[in-house]
């Protein structure tokens, strides 16, 4: 992957598709009838909302790789997925609200949409204060691995939400069945928007994993050291 | 620019590029304390 792909190289795609997103947001996808311009919040809130649910089911798939087969690896990317996600949870609930004023004329409503997306947040603050405040090895990867397979549970509810509830929040705009769909130029800007987001996401990823790295080889250089 | 608009585009921009910027410290920071390391290990005489 390092030779195939470099970190350089990776950040120079991820600018060149950072930019070509905000072009297509800003100055090609039409403006929204009924919203205006605030509609343009759209494009980051919903691939915000995706890659932060995208990065649960990779701390998911980390947890249940550590717990099944041992693998530093695998907690590695859980806890890495789990940070960056984190910040694209963040994301959504300051996105959200920013747009629900002007559209629904209200901050925040607790229907089962924003519920779950909050206690998806609480989720994550959960299983980062576990990996900051236990710090016997063995056992806290262990923990936090169970905190990632059981909060999964969340995600799912939190991803079906508005299929399964009426909610104040608008119905799914991808696989929502007819009615729920976009101006062309829209689905081109929602698609490159989210590709750039989830550039972004596996770049932060990266350089999160190659630090858990270089921090176990400080410890093990450490305890040589020591002996 | 709409306010609200402006506001969301910002505060994403600012939690991003912050969460770099710190991520990039933390590494460099790591990264050299590694290296120190390596080089006092280098350093002591071997047995």
């Amino acid at each position: 992957m390092k030779k195939l792909f470099p970190p350089a190289v990776h950040l120079a795609v991820l600018a060149v598709w950072l930019t070509l997103a905000l072009y297509l947001i800003f100055l090609y996808a039409p403006r929204e009838a009924t919203m205006g311009e605030v509609q343009r919040i759209f494009y980051i809130h919903f691939s915000s909302a995706c890659t932060a649910l995208l990065a649960y089911f990779f701390v998911f798939l980390g947890s249940m790789g550590y717990l099944w087969k041992r693998s530093r690896r695998a907690d590695d990317f859980a806890y890495a997925s789990a940070e960056v996600g984190f910040l694209f949870c963040c994301a959504v609930l300051v996105t959200g609200p920013l747009w629900a004023k002007p559209a629904w004329g209200i901050w925040w409503t607790w229907d089962a949409r924003l519920t779950s997306t909050f206690i998806l947040w609480l989720l994550y603050i959960a299983y980062l204060m576990l990996r900051s405040y236990v710090i016997n090895p063995g056992r806290v990867e262990i923990l936090a691995s169970v905190v990632g397979v059981i909060g999964f549970v969340d995600a799912v509810i939190d991803y079906m939400a508005i299929r399964w509830w009426r909610t104040q929040h608008p119905q799914p705009v991808l696989g929502g069945g007819s009615g729920s769909g976009l101006d062309p130029r829209m689905w081109v800007t929602v698609f490159v928007t989210w590709g750039a987001f989830l550039c972004l996401f596996s770049y932060l990823v990266r350089q999160r994993m190659a630090m858990a790295e270089a921090r176990r080889e400080l410890v093990e250089l450490r305890r040589e050291l020591a002996a | 620019m709409n306010t609200y608009l402006f506001l969301a585009y910002s505060i994403v921009w600012v939690i991003f590029v912050g969460y770099a910027w710190t991520l990039s410290r933390r590494h460099a920071r790591l990264r050299k304390e590694l290296e120190d390391l390596k080089a006092r290990i280098g350093k002591a005489p071997k047995p």
